[in-house]
């Protein structure tokens, strides 16, 4: 597992690189059938965004073509709430336990899970590089009303942890 | 078959006068201003608060469904027997025009077409709030009126993304991986549609949530073991009086997703 905090800046503003290395067991390349990157903890309170995940390409950025070349493994999109509309506090989510007779559904704003299936891209890289992953990138775009507003951010990515999940 | 029944058609197939009877309802709904109008159920998804909307959990869809049942039902007050139709987003057809021709003319017959646009019927303040912190979101226009600002159609998923998704072995598993395949289609229209504050606001909205919820229905039928959890079932779908259970069966419901009807 990556936490947020222990990721490094890319080469752009906004862009991250997890610091997670994964090869298949010996012999069991062939047995990977499905591979997930699950990030927790996702928060989606403010503008809608789009992050790219690029496997073993250090230099990904928003310029970079979502092609398998390129090492383009998917992408998740957040549906932002644009912020708060109410009063101070509204979009607070309260922290620690509840009360026992509390029944009200969780905070709307509660953070999410994502799920980005890289299945293919992760057995090119394990087929390709005798390091196998090195490297993950995320990218973020941000997702604004206007087209021309929108493009890479720095404020809009904001997770808890990610990590890689490969199932047999 | 039960004559109650009422199918929803691929709004790409729609006969002229199909589509007129269609506009007619939106219209209609939209001229009135209490709780069996268009503003009504728009704010339920978005502003004003609460937002009822359930987005990032398995109610997602259960919640999305009881919504298009509740315009649907608005709608047939006073047009019988329309339906909201699909945006088949994934096919050919779309994956070249982008937003359908149905949505996409601001006139019909030199009268404004209640599927181009809708006003956004927001208190001052609040208006004032969406415009600084969205721009883009919403028109200059008083009252303001919904606006898109798409991307190119020939990134919208294509069939094999939807493919993709009936696959998914779980209701959960699903459920994580429709939600963002829509979230990518609400980013992808942009204005209105991009926020959740006043995404329900686009006419649109409602085309691209039956196609959402056509896509489960897909998924229902080759998965027919696959429900929620048993803890989900009882669950309210707030502020509408069914549960989760109540959404699982279409026909239940009075509809069920049919490509084309030929008497």
């Amino acid at each position: 597992m990556a936490r947020k905090s222990d990721m490094s800046p890319g080469r752009k503003p906004g862009v991250l690189q997890a610091p997670l290395a994964y090869r298949a067991p010996a012999g069991e390349e062939a047995a990977l059938a499905r591979a997930d990157l699950v990030f927790t903890g996702v928060r989606h309170a403010e503008d809608s965004f789009q992050t790219r995940v690029f496997l073993n390409n250090p230099d990904a950025d928003d310029t970079t073509p979502a092609t398998p070349e390129a090492g383009y493994a998917g992408s998740f999109t957040v549906f932002g709430h644009g912020g708060c509309f109410g009063d101070v506090g509204h979009c607070d989510i309260p922290r620690g336990p509840r009360r026992r007779h509390d029944r009200r559904p969780p905070h709307p704003l509660t953070p999410v899970t994502k799920t980005v299936v890289v299945t293919d891209a992760l057995r090119r890289v394990l087929a390709q590089s005798p390091d196998g992953l090195t490297s993950v990138s995320l990218v973020p775009i941000a997702k604004a009303p206007r087209r021309a507003d929108c493009g890479l951010t720095d404020r809009l990515l904001r997770f808890d942890a990610m990590e890689l999940r490969t199932y047999a | 078959m039960d004559e109650e029944l009422y199918m929803r058609r691929a709004v790409r197939l729609m006969s002229e006068q199909e589509l007129a009877q269609l506009r007619r309802a939106f219209a209609e709904v939209m001229a009135l201003n209490d709780d069996r109008g268009y503003q009504f159920f728009a704010a339920l998804h978005g502003l004003p608060p609460p937002f009822y909307c359930e987005h990032g959990n398995p109610l997602f869809l259960p919640w999305h469904r009881a919504y298009l049942y509740m315009l649907e039902q608005a709608l047939q007050d006073r047009v019988p027997g329309v339906t909201v139709p699909w945006w088949d987003w994934s096919s050919p057809g779309s994956r070249g025009e982008g937003i359908p021709a149905a949505y996409a003319q601001p006139e019909v017959d030199g009268a404004p077409n209640p599927l181009f646009a809708a006003d956004v019927g927001l208190p001052p303040d609040m208006i004032a709030l969406v415009r600084s912190r969205l721009p883009g979101a919403i028109s200059d226009d008083d009252p303001p009126r919904t606006v898109r600002d798409p991307d190119p159609p020939g990134d919208l998923p294509d069939a094999a993304a939807v493919q993709a998704l009936l696959e998914a072995p779980t209701f959960e598993d699903f459920s994580l991986r429709m939600e963002d395949v829509h979230n990518f289609l609400h980013v992808w229209v942009g204005g209105s549609m991009a926020q959740v504050p006043t995404a329900a606001f686009d006419p649109i909205f409602w085309a691209h949530h039956a196609m959402v919820d056509r896509i489960w229905y897909l998924w229902q039928m080759r998965h027919p073991g696959q429900t929620p959890s048993a803890q989900l079932m009882g669950q309210v779908l707030a502020p509408f009086q069914m549960t989760v259970a109540d959404t699982l069966n279409i026909n239940d419901l009075g509809y069920d997703y049919a490509l084309q009807v030929v008497a």
